[in-house]
């Protein structure tokens, strides 16, 4: 339950935001999650809820906008998606890092990411109006 | 409960990676280490999959030509410790109190616990766990993934992640896989499929098989 931890770093992130704009309320949090990143939406989602309860957070929502995997590879120059491993088990293709042109080892550019990308907020005074 | 309508909603912009904090760390004990002239190696997989016995073993072999110390990540209990201590090398306990992976933080102050001067090679025992420690580099140079036979012929297919950001993969108790009717030409296979260029080592610390080629693996870091 690494989501846990890193859900921890993001309300804490945001916290400090609510304490340095006490007028502002935080409504909506965009996160941008990489393909190749290990975290599970749903088990976020639900972290993310449980810690902001009873907190200025609670009841914002997480919008998680999925950044698909890229790869660049040394030896062949190919730059585009990863190649998929279909069939590896019966679940969703596994993305590796085999360079789909000329097989050798690729390395990823993109889908690692993890991030905040940008807040959505309400004025406090406009609420109490 | 009184809402906002849309045009009273704002937006700014805030780039911040939630795993900046802890990469910054690794940097800062990768820079330590260099400092120093020591190599950490990160040793990650399942619970069971053997990562004690083999690290044991490697001290075992090389604590006489060079420093080595032992970090042992742990959810709870200090039993992977105190088989290490054995081997009368430094050992830094890192208790990470249910925590499912070590962090660069927790690592950089088992840094701070012992002497660096002598040493020159710190393997760091993550917990035992196939998802979590992937994405939370610790400063360490090269990461070790040991999977073993008896975890079954699927092992790498799901948990793929943990393999792509790693160096050098471990096949480990090939001595069972017969009885476990497990191939372990196709575990190679696997982890091939997803990194070509990795380095994989079928090993047993039972009969001693691949330990050679595993040491040498760990010097070339």
């Amino acid at each position: 339950m690494h989501e846990l931890s890193i859900a921890s770093g993001l309300v804490e992130k945001l916290l400090e935001f609510s304490e340095k704009n006490p007028d502002k309320k935080i409504v909506e949090v965009r996160l941008a999650i990489g393909e190749l990143s290990h975290i599970e939406e749903e088990q976020f989602r639900f972290c993310y809820e449980a810690i902001t309860a009873e907190t200025p957070l609670e009841g914002s929502t997480l919008e998680i906008e999925k950044i698909d995997a890229m790869v660049i590879c040394p030896h062949c120059a190919y730059r585009g998606r990863p190649k998929y491993w279909d069939g590896a088990l019966s679940g969703i293709p596994v993305a590796t890092l085999e360079c789909p042109s000329c097989g050798k080892a690729s390395e990823a550019t993109d889908g690692k990411e993890c991030a905040i990308k940008s807040l959505r907020f309400t004025e406090n005074t406009a609420l109490a109006s | 409960m009184l809402e906002a309508s849309p045009d009273e909603i704002y937006d700014i912009e805030l780039e911040h990676s939630l795993l900046e904090a802890n990469a910054k760390l690794a940097v800062e004990n990768r820079a330590v280490l260099d400092r120093h002239g020591i190599t950490a190696i990160d040793f990650m997989g399942a619970i069971g999959s053997g990562k004690t016995t083999l690290i044991t073993k490697m001290v075992e072999r090389l604590k006489d030509r060079l420093g080595v110390a032992v970090f042992n990540g742990d959810a709870t209990t200090s039993s992977d410790a105190d088989a290490i201590s054995a081997q009368n090398v430094p050992v830094v306990q890192i208790a990470t109190i249910n925590g499912c992976h070590l962090d660069a933080n927790l690592v950089g102050k088992g840094l701070k616990k012992i002497e660096l001067e002598k040493l020159k090679l710190i393997f760091i025992e993550n917990i035992g766990n196939l998802i979590c420690p992937a994405e939370f580099p610790l400063g360490s140079k090269a990461r070790v993934v040991v999977v073993s036979v008896t975890e079954g012929p699927w092992m790498v297919r799901k948990h793929p992640h943990m393999f792509l950001g790693s160096e050098i993969v471990v096949i480990n108790k090939i001595d069972l896989a017969q009885a476990m009717e497990v191939s372990v030409e196709e575990l190679v296979d696997d982890v091939h499929k997803l990194k070509p260029d990795i380095k994989v080592i079928p090993t047993s610390t039972k009969t001693g098989a691949g330990l050679d080629d595993f040491e040498r693996a760990l010097l070339a870091v």
